[in-house]
Protein backbone atom coordinates (compact mmCIF):
# COMPACT_ATOMS: atom_id res chain seq x y z
CA UNK A 1 0.00 0.00 0.00
CA UNK A 2 1.10 3.52 -0.97
CA UNK A 3 2.22 5.48 2.08
CA UNK A 4 1.06 9.30 2.90
CA UNK A 5 4.06 11.55 3.30
CA UNK A 6 3.57 14.90 6.26
CA UNK A 7 6.04 18.11 5.69
CA UNK A 8 5.79 19.67 8.96
CA UNK A 9 9.19 21.95 8.21
CA UNK A 10 9.12 24.77 5.47
CA UNK A 11 11.34 24.59 2.43
CA UNK A 12 11.19 23.64 -1.16
CA UNK A 13 9.04 20.41 -2.70
CA UNK A 14 10.59 20.04 -6.38
CA UNK A 15 11.23 17.19 -8.81
CA UNK A 16 14.35 15.67 -9.70
CA UNK A 17 14.87 13.67 -12.28
CA UNK A 18 12.15 10.91 -11.61
CA UNK A 19 11.60 11.15 -7.87
CA UNK A 20 10.32 13.83 -5.44
CA UNK A 21 12.94 16.38 -3.77
CA UNK A 22 12.51 17.99 -0.74
CA UNK A 23 14.99 20.66 1.05
CA UNK A 24 14.11 22.36 4.07
CA UNK A 25 15.08 25.69 5.28
CA UNK A 26 18.37 24.73 7.10
CA UNK A 27 19.56 22.49 3.66
CA UNK A 28 18.66 19.27 4.75
CA UNK A 29 17.49 17.51 1.46
CA UNK A 30 15.32 14.51 1.52
CA UNK A 31 14.29 12.27 -2.02
CA UNK A 32 11.14 10.73 -1.42
CA UNK A 33 10.23 7.57 -3.16
CA UNK A 34 7.57 8.38 -5.57
CA UNK A 35 6.51 5.14 -6.42
CA UNK A 36 5.46 4.26 -2.78
CA UNK A 37 3.67 7.56 -2.03
CA UNK A 38 -0.01 8.28 -2.68
CA UNK A 39 -0.53 11.34 -1.41
CA UNK A 40 1.34 14.46 0.31
CA UNK A 41 0.10 16.84 3.30
CA UNK A 42 2.30 19.63 3.57
CA UNK A 43 1.95 21.74 7.01
CA UNK A 44 4.92 24.11 6.84
CA UNK A 45 5.64 26.63 4.35
CA UNK A 46 6.73 25.41 1.08
CA UNK A 47 7.32 26.27 -2.23
CA UNK A 48 6.60 24.42 -5.29
CA UNK A 49 6.36 24.74 -9.08
CA UNK A 50 4.87 23.73 -11.77
CA UNK A 51 6.97 21.24 -13.30
CA UNK A 52 6.27 19.44 -9.25
CA UNK A 53 2.55 19.77 -9.88
CA UNK A 54 3.08 18.30 -13.79
CA UNK A 55 4.74 15.19 -12.01
CA UNK A 56 2.38 14.66 -9.13
CA UNK A 57 -0.28 14.51 -11.86
CA UNK A 58 1.59 12.05 -14.15
CA UNK A 59 2.49 10.03 -10.86
CA UNK A 60 -1.15 10.76 -9.17
CA UNK A 61 0.16 11.75 -6.27
CA UNK A 62 -2.45 14.11 -4.54
CA UNK A 63 -1.19 17.24 -2.47
CA UNK A 64 -3.31 18.33 0.27
CA UNK A 65 -2.03 21.71 2.28
CA UNK A 66 -2.73 22.82 5.55
CA UNK A 67 -2.99 26.67 6.69
CA UNK A 68 -0.62 27.78 9.90
CA UNK A 69 -3.55 26.65 12.06
CA UNK A 70 -3.32 22.78 10.64
CA UNK A 71 -6.61 23.45 9.20
CA UNK A 72 -7.10 22.12 5.84
CA UNK A 73 -6.88 24.76 3.18
CA UNK A 74 -7.07 22.69 0.07
CA UNK A 75 -6.18 19.87 -2.18
CA UNK A 76 -4.09 19.79 -5.76
CA UNK A 77 -6.47 17.34 -7.14
CA UNK A 78 -4.49 15.59 -10.24
CA UNK A 79 -6.50 14.89 -13.02
CA UNK A 80 -9.01 12.36 -12.96
CA UNK A 81 -8.00 8.83 -13.58
CA UNK A 82 -10.68 7.00 -13.18
CA UNK A 83 -13.20 8.39 -14.86
CA UNK A 84 -16.57 7.02 -15.80
CA UNK A 85 -19.46 8.93 -16.87
CA UNK A 86 -21.48 6.56 -16.07
CA UNK A 87 -20.90 6.96 -12.74
CA UNK A 88 -21.36 10.50 -12.41
CA UNK A 89 -24.67 10.53 -13.74
CA UNK A 90 -25.71 8.25 -11.30
CA UNK A 91 -24.09 9.86 -8.20
CA UNK A 92 -25.63 13.60 -9.51
CA UNK A 93 -28.46 11.88 -10.35
CA UNK A 94 -29.18 10.72 -6.87
CA UNK A 95 -28.43 14.33 -5.61
CA UNK A 96 -31.09 15.34 -7.85
CA UNK A 97 -33.79 13.26 -6.81
CA UNK A 98 -34.77 14.58 -2.97
CA UNK A 99 -35.66 11.34 -1.79
CA UNK A 100 -32.54 9.51 -3.03
CA UNK A 101 -30.71 12.36 -1.70
CA UNK A 102 -32.21 12.54 2.38
CA UNK A 103 -31.99 8.50 2.19
CA UNK A 104 -28.37 8.98 1.76
CA UNK A 105 -27.96 11.89 4.13
CA UNK A 106 -29.60 9.87 6.76
CA UNK A 107 -27.26 7.38 6.27
CA UNK A 108 -24.29 9.02 6.87
CA UNK A 109 -25.99 10.73 9.96
CA UNK A 110 -26.94 6.93 11.24
CA UNK A 111 -23.57 6.05 10.42
CA UNK A 112 -21.73 9.01 12.66
CA UNK A 113 -24.61 8.77 15.20
CA UNK A 114 -24.06 4.63 15.55
CA UNK A 115 -19.87 4.87 15.68
CA UNK A 116 -20.73 7.79 18.29
CA UNK A 117 -22.65 5.10 20.47
CA UNK A 118 -20.02 2.78 20.00
CA UNK A 119 -17.19 4.99 21.54
CA UNK A 120 -19.71 6.10 24.26
CA UNK A 121 -20.67 1.86 25.03
CA UNK A 122 -16.77 1.73 25.05
CA UNK A 123 -16.20 4.03 27.97
CA UNK A 124 -19.32 3.37 29.60
CA UNK A 125 -17.80 -0.44 29.98
CA UNK A 126 -14.66 1.08 31.19
CA UNK A 127 -17.00 2.64 34.07
CA UNK A 128 -16.82 6.10 33.16
CA UNK A 129 -20.36 7.63 33.65
CA UNK A 130 -21.42 8.48 29.82
CA UNK A 131 -25.20 6.68 30.17
CA UNK A 132 -27.02 10.08 30.06
CA UNK A 133 -25.14 11.36 27.13
CA UNK A 134 -25.85 7.79 25.29
CA UNK A 135 -29.51 7.84 26.41
CA UNK A 136 -30.34 11.32 24.77
CA UNK A 137 -28.13 10.27 21.55
CA UNK A 138 -30.31 7.38 21.24
CA UNK A 139 -33.20 9.30 21.59
CA UNK A 140 -31.80 12.11 18.89
CA UNK A 141 -30.87 9.08 16.51
CA UNK A 142 -34.68 7.84 16.36
CA UNK A 143 -35.70 11.61 14.57
CA UNK A 144 -32.96 10.82 11.68
CA UNK A 145 -35.56 8.78 10.12
CA UNK A 146 -38.16 11.05 10.56
CA UNK A 147 -37.27 14.05 8.99
CA UNK A 148 -37.06 14.51 4.91
CA UNK A 149 -34.73 17.86 5.17
CA UNK A 150 -31.25 17.92 4.52
CA UNK A 151 -31.30 21.11 7.26
CA UNK A 152 -32.86 19.50 9.53
CA UNK A 153 -30.87 16.29 9.25
CA UNK A 154 -27.61 18.46 9.91
CA UNK A 155 -29.42 19.59 12.59
CA UNK A 156 -30.11 16.55 14.66
CA UNK A 157 -26.33 15.80 13.57
CA UNK A 158 -25.21 18.56 15.26
CA UNK A 159 -27.38 18.54 18.39
CA UNK A 160 -26.07 14.17 18.42
CA UNK A 161 -22.15 16.06 17.97
CA UNK A 162 -23.10 18.76 21.34
CA UNK A 163 -24.50 15.48 23.41
CA UNK A 164 -21.04 13.41 22.40
CA UNK A 165 -18.74 16.45 23.37
CA UNK A 166 -20.17 16.70 26.84
CA UNK A 167 -19.26 13.71 27.65
CA UNK A 168 -15.80 14.23 26.15
CA UNK A 169 -14.44 15.62 29.87
CA UNK A 170 -16.21 12.93 32.43
CA UNK A 171 -13.91 10.42 29.39
CA UNK A 172 -10.43 11.90 30.00
CA UNK A 173 -11.10 13.66 33.35
CA UNK A 174 -8.18 16.06 32.46
CA UNK A 175 -8.93 19.58 33.93
CA UNK A 176 -6.44 20.90 31.04
CA UNK A 177 -8.35 19.66 28.29
CA UNK A 178 -12.17 20.65 28.97
CA UNK A 179 -14.09 21.08 25.85
CA UNK A 180 -16.37 24.05 26.94
CA UNK A 181 -18.52 23.83 23.48
CA UNK A 182 -17.11 23.57 20.22
CA UNK A 183 -15.02 26.26 18.27
CA UNK A 184 -13.64 27.03 15.14
CA UNK A 185 -11.45 29.12 12.96
CA UNK A 186 -9.58 29.29 15.13
CA UNK A 187 -10.61 26.81 18.25
CA UNK A 188 -10.37 28.16 21.70
CA UNK A 189 -9.30 25.84 23.41
CA UNK A 190 -6.72 22.88 23.32
CA UNK A 191 -9.94 20.20 23.00
CA UNK A 192 -11.25 22.23 19.96
CA UNK A 193 -7.38 22.52 19.03
CA UNK A 194 -7.20 18.64 18.58
CA UNK A 195 -10.92 17.88 17.25
CA UNK A 196 -10.46 20.25 14.58
CA UNK A 197 -7.01 18.91 13.59
CA UNK A 198 -7.89 15.44 13.62
CA UNK A 199 -11.06 16.30 11.43
CA UNK A 200 -8.75 17.94 8.77
CA UNK A 201 -6.87 14.99 8.68
CA UNK A 202 -9.54 13.25 7.92
CA UNK A 203 -11.43 15.07 5.08
CA UNK A 204 -8.20 15.20 3.39
CA UNK A 205 -7.60 11.62 4.00
CA UNK A 206 -11.22 10.35 2.23
CA UNK A 207 -10.49 13.38 -0.15
CA UNK A 208 -7.28 10.71 -1.59
CA UNK A 209 -9.62 7.79 -1.28
CA UNK A 210 -12.47 9.19 -3.31
CA UNK A 211 -9.75 10.02 -5.80
CA UNK A 212 -9.24 6.48 -6.42
CA UNK A 213 -12.79 5.66 -6.91
CA UNK A 214 -15.09 6.26 -9.77
CA UNK A 215 -16.78 9.02 -7.66
CA UNK A 216 -16.96 13.23 -7.85
CA UNK A 217 -15.96 14.76 -4.56
CA UNK A 218 -17.62 18.03 -5.05
CA UNK A 219 -21.12 15.77 -5.08
CA UNK A 220 -22.11 15.23 -1.71
CA UNK A 221 -25.62 13.97 -0.13
CA UNK A 222 -25.43 15.60 3.28
CA UNK A 223 -23.28 18.37 3.65
CA UNK A 224 -24.30 20.93 0.96
CA UNK A 225 -23.22 20.48 -2.80
CA UNK A 226 -22.14 24.19 -4.35
CA UNK A 227 -20.07 22.26 -6.99
CA UNK A 228 -16.97 24.71 -6.07
CA UNK A 229 -15.73 22.75 -3.05
CA UNK A 230 -15.61 18.88 -1.67
CA UNK A 231 -18.22 17.73 -0.04
CA UNK A 232 -18.30 14.22 -0.20
CA UNK A 233 -15.81 13.20 1.66
CA UNK A 234 -17.22 15.33 4.56
CA UNK A 235 -20.22 12.87 4.36
CA UNK A 236 -18.01 9.87 4.43
CA UNK A 237 -15.51 11.45 7.36
CA UNK A 238 -18.83 11.91 9.41
CA UNK A 239 -18.89 8.15 9.62
CA UNK A 240 -15.05 7.82 10.41
CA UNK A 241 -14.47 10.58 13.00
CA UNK A 242 -15.77 8.83 16.26
CA UNK A 243 -13.25 5.60 15.65
CA UNK A 244 -10.45 7.11 14.26
CA UNK A 245 -10.13 11.47 15.72
CA UNK A 246 -12.11 11.20 19.12
CA UNK A 247 -10.26 7.59 19.94
CA UNK A 248 -7.11 9.16 19.03
CA UNK A 249 -7.52 12.04 21.27
CA UNK A 250 -8.48 10.31 24.24
CA UNK A 251 -5.38 7.85 23.71
CA UNK A 252 -2.88 11.43 23.20
CA UNK A 253 -4.09 12.79 26.26
CA UNK A 254 -4.79 9.74 28.21
CA UNK A 255 -1.16 8.38 27.74
CA UNK A 256 0.15 11.79 28.15
CA UNK A 257 1.36 11.97 24.79
CA UNK A 258 0.52 15.49 23.77
CA UNK A 259 0.34 17.90 27.01
CA UNK A 260 -0.18 21.75 26.96
CA UNK A 261 3.06 22.66 26.43
CA UNK A 262 2.30 21.13 22.97
CA UNK A 263 -0.26 24.14 21.95
CA UNK A 264 0.53 27.91 21.35
CA UNK A 265 -1.66 30.92 21.60
CA UNK A 266 -1.39 32.88 18.46
CA UNK A 267 -4.09 35.58 16.84
CA UNK A 268 -7.49 34.80 18.51
CA UNK A 269 -7.01 31.30 18.72
CA UNK A 270 -4.93 27.86 19.85
CA UNK A 271 -2.76 25.69 17.97
CA UNK A 272 -0.59 22.52 18.14
CA UNK A 273 2.92 23.24 17.85
CA UNK A 274 5.18 21.21 15.09
CA UNK A 275 6.27 18.48 17.79
CA UNK A 276 2.15 18.02 18.86
CA UNK A 277 1.52 17.67 15.68
CA UNK A 278 3.07 14.74 14.66
CA UNK A 279 2.68 12.95 17.55
CA UNK A 280 -1.26 13.20 16.88
CA UNK A 281 -0.27 11.95 12.97
CA UNK A 282 1.65 9.35 13.79
CA UNK A 283 -0.80 8.11 16.23
CA UNK A 284 -3.60 8.92 13.48
CA UNK A 285 -1.33 6.98 10.95
CA UNK A 286 -0.98 4.13 13.32
CA UNK A 287 -5.15 3.83 13.71
CA UNK A 288 -5.34 4.00 9.68
CA UNK A 289 -3.18 1.16 9.42
CA UNK A 290 -4.96 -0.79 12.03
CA UNK A 291 -6.72 -3.34 10.68
CA UNK A 292 -9.79 -5.93 11.36
CA UNK A 293 -11.28 -8.65 9.82
CA UNK A 294 -13.73 -8.17 7.00
CA UNK A 295 -16.39 -10.86 6.24
CA UNK A 296 -17.01 -10.15 2.65
CA UNK A 297 -13.44 -9.68 1.78
CA UNK A 298 -12.09 -12.74 3.83
CA UNK A 299 -8.47 -10.92 4.76
CA UNK A 300 -7.62 -7.78 7.20
CA UNK A 301 -8.74 -4.88 6.12
CA UNK A 302 -7.49 -1.17 7.46
CA UNK A 303 -9.10 1.82 8.19
CA UNK A 304 -7.99 3.65 5.69
CA UNK A 305 -9.18 1.03 3.59
CA UNK A 306 -12.38 0.60 5.11
CA UNK A 307 -13.01 4.46 3.56
CA UNK A 308 -12.40 3.33 0.54
CA UNK A 309 -15.04 0.18 0.98
CA UNK A 310 -17.24 2.74 2.26
CA UNK A 311 -16.92 4.64 -1.26
CA UNK A 312 -17.56 0.96 -3.32
CA UNK A 313 -20.63 0.56 -1.16
CA UNK A 314 -21.55 4.16 -2.49
CA UNK A 315 -20.94 3.25 -6.03
CA UNK A 316 -22.58 0.50 -5.78
CA UNK A 317 -25.59 2.07 -3.95
CA UNK A 318 -25.84 4.31 -6.97
CA UNK A 319 -25.64 1.81 -9.62
CA UNK A 320 -28.70 0.36 -8.07
CA UNK A 321 -26.85 -2.74 -6.89
CA UNK A 322 -27.19 -2.85 -3.53
CA UNK A 323 -28.57 -0.33 -0.82
CA UNK A 324 -25.52 1.76 1.01
CA UNK A 325 -25.29 0.67 5.11
CA UNK A 326 -22.78 2.63 6.45
CA UNK A 327 -19.76 0.91 8.39
CA UNK A 328 -20.35 0.47 12.10
CA UNK A 329 -17.65 -0.20 14.18
CA UNK A 330 -18.12 -3.64 16.21
CA UNK A 331 -16.20 -2.61 19.42
CA UNK B 1 -27.46 3.37 -21.00
CA UNK B 2 -28.49 1.52 -23.73
CA UNK B 3 -27.50 3.49 -26.82
CA UNK B 4 -24.08 4.22 -25.87
CA UNK B 5 -21.47 2.75 -28.24
CA UNK B 6 -18.53 1.07 -27.32
CA UNK B 7 -16.22 -1.28 -29.39
CA UNK B 8 -15.66 -4.84 -28.52
CA UNK B 9 -12.22 -5.25 -27.57
CA UNK B 10 -9.93 -8.65 -26.59
CA UNK B 11 -10.00 -7.25 -22.92
CA UNK B 12 -14.19 -8.31 -23.14
CA UNK B 13 -13.80 -11.38 -24.51
CA UNK B 14 -11.41 -12.78 -21.78
CA UNK B 15 -13.50 -11.39 -19.34
CA UNK B 16 -16.69 -12.51 -20.91
CA UNK B 17 -15.63 -16.29 -20.28
CA UNK B 18 -14.49 -15.30 -17.08
CA UNK B 19 -16.74 -12.70 -15.16
CA UNK B 20 -19.52 -11.59 -17.38
CA UNK B 21 -19.72 -9.04 -13.96
CA UNK B 22 -16.50 -7.22 -15.13
CA UNK B 23 -17.31 -6.86 -18.81
CA UNK B 24 -20.46 -4.85 -17.55
CA UNK B 25 -18.31 -2.47 -15.20
CA UNK B 26 -15.43 -2.44 -17.79
CA UNK B 27 -17.97 -1.43 -20.30
CA UNK B 28 -19.34 1.68 -17.71
CA UNK B 29 -15.51 2.66 -17.10
CA UNK B 30 -15.95 1.33 -13.72
CA UNK B 31 -12.08 0.09 -13.93
CA UNK B 32 -10.25 -1.91 -11.36
CA UNK B 33 -8.20 -0.84 -8.62
CA UNK B 34 -4.71 -0.04 -10.61
CA UNK B 35 -3.30 -0.21 -7.09
CA UNK B 36 -4.31 -4.09 -6.65
CA UNK B 37 -0.73 -5.96 -6.57
CA UNK B 38 -2.01 -8.56 -9.16
CA UNK B 39 -2.27 -5.90 -11.88
CA UNK B 40 1.39 -4.40 -10.93
CA UNK B 41 2.15 -8.25 -11.25
CA UNK B 42 1.05 -8.50 -14.76
CA UNK B 43 1.91 -4.68 -15.59
CA UNK B 44 5.31 -5.92 -14.83
CA UNK B 45 5.48 -9.81 -16.49
CA UNK B 46 4.03 -7.45 -19.90
CA UNK B 47 7.16 -5.20 -19.26
CA UNK B 48 9.65 -7.59 -18.57
CA UNK B 49 8.98 -10.73 -21.34
CA UNK B 50 9.78 -10.82 -24.41
CA UNK B 51 11.79 -8.09 -25.10
CA UNK B 52 13.85 -9.30 -28.05
CA UNK B 53 10.45 -9.23 -29.84
CA UNK B 54 11.05 -5.56 -31.16
CA UNK B 55 7.78 -5.21 -32.70
CA UNK B 56 5.88 -6.00 -29.66
CA UNK B 57 2.96 -3.93 -28.97
CA UNK B 58 0.79 -3.44 -32.35
CA UNK B 59 -2.62 -1.33 -31.80
CA UNK B 60 -4.92 -2.13 -35.04
CA UNK B 61 -8.13 -0.32 -34.09
CA UNK B 62 -9.42 -1.77 -31.50
CA UNK B 63 -6.83 -4.66 -31.08
CA UNK B 64 -3.91 -4.41 -29.39
CA UNK B 65 -1.60 -7.01 -29.87
CA UNK B 66 1.29 -8.40 -27.58
CA UNK B 67 3.59 -9.46 -30.21
CA UNK B 68 3.51 -9.68 -33.98
CA UNK B 69 6.40 -12.03 -35.70
CA UNK B 70 6.73 -13.03 -39.18
CA UNK B 71 7.94 -17.00 -39.08
CA UNK B 72 8.94 -19.43 -41.98
CA UNK B 73 4.43 -20.13 -41.99
CA UNK B 74 3.51 -16.83 -42.30
CA UNK B 75 2.75 -13.86 -39.56
CA UNK B 76 2.19 -15.06 -35.51
CA UNK B 77 0.68 -13.15 -33.01
CA UNK B 78 1.10 -13.58 -29.27
CA UNK B 79 -0.72 -13.07 -26.69
CA UNK B 80 1.29 -13.01 -23.13
CA UNK B 81 -0.82 -14.19 -19.87
CA UNK B 82 0.04 -14.41 -16.27
CA UNK B 83 -0.93 -17.97 -15.78
CA UNK B 84 -2.59 -20.57 -18.22
CA UNK B 85 -5.71 -20.95 -15.15
CA UNK B 86 -8.13 -19.41 -17.45
CA UNK B 87 -7.24 -21.17 -20.91
CA UNK B 88 -10.69 -20.65 -22.32
CA UNK B 89 -11.06 -17.25 -22.07
CA UNK B 90 -7.44 -16.86 -23.77
CA UNK B 91 -7.64 -18.89 -26.57
CA UNK B 92 -10.76 -16.58 -27.24
CA UNK B 93 -9.34 -13.44 -26.80
CA UNK B 94 -6.51 -14.54 -29.26
CA UNK B 95 -8.95 -15.83 -31.53
CA UNK B 96 -11.10 -12.54 -31.88
CA UNK B 97 -7.38 -11.32 -32.74
CA UNK B 98 -7.36 -13.51 -35.43
CA UNK B 99 -10.86 -13.01 -36.36
CA UNK B 100 -10.01 -9.25 -36.39
CA UNK B 101 -7.02 -9.39 -38.66
CA UNK B 102 -8.91 -11.82 -41.19
CA UNK B 103 -11.74 -9.25 -41.31
CA UNK B 104 -9.12 -7.00 -42.43
CA UNK B 105 -7.56 -9.62 -44.84
CA UNK B 106 -4.70 -10.95 -42.81
CA UNK B 107 -3.99 -14.35 -41.77
CA UNK B 108 -2.75 -15.39 -39.27
CA UNK B 109 -2.06 -17.99 -36.70
CA UNK B 110 -1.92 -17.16 -32.84
CA UNK B 111 0.32 -18.24 -30.18
CA UNK B 112 -0.58 -17.81 -26.13
CA UNK B 113 2.40 -17.55 -23.99
CA UNK B 114 2.55 -17.57 -20.33
CA UNK B 115 6.77 -16.96 -19.42
CA UNK B 116 6.04 -17.56 -15.50
CA UNK B 117 5.33 -21.39 -16.36
CA UNK B 118 6.97 -21.57 -19.46
CA UNK B 119 4.70 -22.60 -21.87
CA UNK B 120 3.30 -22.07 -25.33
CA UNK B 121 0.04 -23.23 -26.71
CA UNK B 122 -1.22 -22.68 -30.38
CA UNK B 123 -4.29 -21.35 -31.06
CA UNK B 124 -5.47 -21.12 -35.02
CA UNK B 125 -9.15 -19.96 -35.68
CA UNK B 126 -11.76 -22.68 -36.86
CA UNK B 127 -15.10 -22.58 -38.21
CA UNK B 128 -16.43 -23.33 -34.99
CA UNK B 129 -14.13 -21.21 -32.89
CA UNK B 130 -15.60 -18.30 -35.68
CA UNK B 131 -19.05 -18.98 -34.35
CA UNK B 132 -18.54 -19.20 -30.92
CA UNK B 133 -16.82 -15.78 -30.81
CA UNK B 134 -20.07 -14.34 -33.25
CA UNK B 135 -21.73 -15.22 -30.16
CA UNK B 136 -19.84 -14.01 -27.05
CA UNK B 137 -19.77 -10.71 -29.22
CA UNK B 138 -23.56 -10.75 -29.06
CA UNK B 139 -23.62 -11.65 -25.51
CA UNK B 140 -21.44 -8.97 -24.77
CA UNK B 141 -23.67 -6.61 -26.46
CA UNK B 142 -26.65 -7.70 -24.13
CA UNK B 143 -24.76 -7.59 -20.91
CA UNK B 144 -23.45 -3.99 -22.06
CA UNK B 145 -27.45 -2.85 -22.56
CA UNK B 146 -28.30 -3.68 -18.97
CA UNK B 147 -29.22 -1.17 -16.60
CA UNK B 148 -27.03 -3.00 -13.59
CA UNK B 149 -24.50 -5.48 -13.65
CA UNK B 150 -24.76 -9.19 -13.63
CA UNK B 151 -25.14 -9.91 -10.32
CA UNK B 152 -21.36 -10.68 -8.09
CA UNK B 153 -20.93 -14.70 -7.94
CA UNK B 154 -18.08 -15.73 -6.10
CA UNK B 155 -15.42 -17.86 -8.25
CA UNK B 156 -12.17 -19.07 -8.09
CA UNK B 157 -11.42 -15.52 -10.09
CA UNK B 158 -12.30 -13.37 -7.38
CA UNK B 159 -8.97 -13.77 -4.76
CA UNK B 160 -6.73 -12.04 -7.15
CA UNK B 161 -8.94 -9.70 -8.49
CA UNK B 162 -8.84 -5.93 -8.80
CA UNK B 163 -12.51 -5.45 -8.48
CA UNK B 164 -12.10 -7.87 -5.20
CA UNK B 165 -13.30 -4.92 -2.58
CA UNK B 166 -15.46 -3.25 -5.16
CA UNK B 167 -17.62 -6.62 -5.09
CA UNK B 168 -17.76 -7.47 -2.28
CA UNK B 169 -17.69 -4.62 0.15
Amino acid sequence: MKKTLYIFSNGQLRRKDNTIFFMNEEGEQKYIPVEDTAELMVFGEVDINKRFLEFCSQQEIIVHYFNNYGYYSGTFYPREHYNSGYMILRQAEAYLNMESRVSLAQKFVTGAAQNIRQVLKYYQNRDKEVGRQLQEIEELSTKIKETCDISVLMGIEGNIREYYYKAFDVIHGQSEFVFEGRSKRPPQNAMNTLISFGNSIVYSTVLSEIYKTHLDPRIGYLHATNFRRFSLNLDIAEIFKPILVDRVIFTLIGKKMISKRDFKKDSGGLMLKENGRRVFVEELENRLKTTITHRGIGNPVSYRRLMRLELYKLEKHLMGESVYEPFVTQW
Amino acid sequence: MDDFEFNITGTHIWYYYCCPREVWLMLHQVNPDEDDANMDLGRFIHEMTYGRDKSKEISLGNIRLDIVRQDKEGLVIGEVKKSSKYLKSARMQLAFYLAELKRRGIEATGELLFPKEKKKESVTLTADIEKELMKAIAAIHCIAAESRPPQARKIGLCKNCAYKEFCWA
